[in-house]
């Protein structure tokens, strides 16, 4: 039973390895800063006659990837074990991050997606819900209730990781159906984090019967 | 004589004190004029005659622009697949027959001479390659009469446009009749009814609007300002979807100064959200 429970957490880190490389590289698609980076480039409209979008849009890019590390730290159950304060450092820094800086932003520029109202209206309730999550993980927390902080804590990175199976959904999608962009991109707006929530909350429930 | 009376009216009312000049001009004119009703643009299907086998080959739209003809001499222009080249010869009206010998100077890899006769109103002819060791060193045609006149509102017609240059081998499993086939089918990139419904030419884009466009849309709506003011393509991939337009004559291959501020606008836009489409669209990422 430990065996196999090994074998998936080195599956699990080789495959977020393989994304979080491709994540970072698109993120260093935005240095040096300029207004006209990456996807920038189809939202010229926003960055000229919205104020804030631009600062924002950047502080979601480089917060963003920060709330992928603790893919490779929080969940483990060596780290867990041996290295506690490791655990509450960096937890610290997914939480500040989520909070004050990623999920707000994400929130502002979900508001102006691309894709029309069924996109924006997906990528404001995930932010909200991210924000919550995270939220009700540190009150569990605070409350000395391990069980509820750790279900929680794999519900909020369950929808942070929505940056990988978003954009894993959309390459999948567009080699099958080749649709056109914002129609494809209306579905992985959903489909990006709603699967996630329903596998760990799979997860979660089974591990309690157990 | 009626000629001669509205001629000598006419440079009174210019040069009224100079009576002899009258006649020079209206024997230049007149020499000139014999063949003005051939001045203009020649359009048709430059087919490809003779060519070596098993050759991706192309039959571009020529246009054969007959500039001046003074005497026999022929001063024209021959504007084929992004090539506009000056041709100079002869024109020949023994056996009143009207035939034409005209050749490009030859200093390019794809000049040739150009042997045409007028029938009905249609030029009819061949085009030999100097080059004999081109791909294609044949070509005919048959040229019909064309205005050009630059129009903003000129669409692409209806139609399901398909990038035939962009075949892609697929495989495609299937279950038919409770038996697996597995085959091999050809994709080809397909445009949208966008590129026959907007206009590139007298509405300005905005981001919203290309948004949800695949990027051979967005090359067509581009290039669709081009050929409403007569560009002649150097890429194949363009060519294609142009040269069976009938509004569509190619005339130039400079249009930089042509452009309207609407269109300059919009071909910005568009090479902005091509190279998007091109970086994006299939890869890890948004």
């Amino acid at each position: 039973m430990l065996k196999k429970f090994d074998y998936l957490s080195i599956a699990w880190l080789l495959f977020f390895s393989f994304f979080f490389l491709l994540m970072l590289q698109i993120t260093l698609r935005y240095i040096p800063f300029s207004a006209e980076a990456s996807f920038l480039q189809i939202k010229q409209t926003e960055v000229d006659t919205l104020g804030p979008y631009l600062s924002i849009f950047y502080i979601h890019v480089y917060s963003a990837i920060c709330c992928l590390i603790p893919g490779f730290t929080q969940f483990n159950s060596f780290i867990l074990s041996k290295y506690k304060k490791l655990h509450k450092y960096m937890g610290y820094v997914y939480v500040l991050t989520v909070v004050f800086l990623a999920a707000p932003s994400g929130i502002y520029i979900g508001y102006y997606a691309n894709g029309g109202w069924l996109a924006q209206l997906s990528f404001m309730l995930l932010g909200t819900l991210w924000l919550l999550f995270t939220i009700q993980a540190m009150t569990a927390l605070k409350n000395r209730h391990i069980k509820l902080h750790r279900e929680f804590m794999l519900r909020s990175f369950a929808l942070a990781f929505s940056a990988i199976t978003l954009r894993l959904w959309k390459v999948i999608l567009v080699y099958l159906f080749h649709p056109a962009p914002m129609d494809v991109y209306q579905i992985i707006a959903w489909l990006g984090w709603i699967p996630n929530l329903l596998v760990i909350e799979y997860l979660i429930r089974k591990k309690y019967k157990s | 004589m009626k000629k001669l009376i509205l001629f000598s009216i006419i440079s009174l009312l210019f040069s009224c004190n100079d009576n002899k000049k009258v006649n020079d001009d209206s024997s230049i004119v007149e020499d000139s004029g014999k063949y003005k009703n051939l001045y203009g643009f020649w359009v048709g299907e430059f087919v490809a005659d003779v060519y070596k086998e098993g050759s991706t080959i192309s039959n571009n739209k020529l246009n054969i622009a007959i500039k001046s003809i003074i005497g026999k001499k022929v001063i024209a222009q021959s504007i084929v697949a992004g090539n506009k080249r000056p041709l100079t010869g002869e024109i020949d009206t023994a056996n009143n027959r009207l035939t034409f010998i005209l050749s490009e100077p030859g200093d390019d890899k794809y000049d040739g001479k150009f042997e045409f006769e007028l029938i009905d109103n249609t030029l009819t002819g061949t085009w030999t390659a100097y080059d004999q060791s081109l791909t294609v060193t044949k070509r005919t045609f048959k040229l019909e009469r064309k205005e050009f006149v630059y129009n903003a509102e000129v669409m692409l017609p209806e139609n399901q446009y398909l990038d035939q240059y962009s075949g892609q081998d697929s495989t495609i499993t299937d279950t038919i009749d409770n038996e697996t086939e597995t085959y091999v089918e050809k994709y080809y990139r397909a445009a949208s009814e966008s590129v026959y419904e907007i206009n590139s030419s007298t509405h300005k884009f905005t981001e919203e609007e290309l948004k949800n466009l695949k990027k051979l849309d967005l090359e067509i709506l581009r290039n669709t300002i081009f050929a409403r003011h007569g560009y002649t393509f150097k890429k194949r991939a363009y060519r294609q979807f142009f040269d069976y337009v009938d509004w569509y004559v190619p005339v130039t291959d400079n249009v930089d100064t042509e452009l309207t501020t609407i269109e300059k606008d919009n071909i910005k836009l568009l090479v902005r959200f091509e190279k998007y489409a091109a970086d994006n669209y299939d890869t890890f990422g948004r």
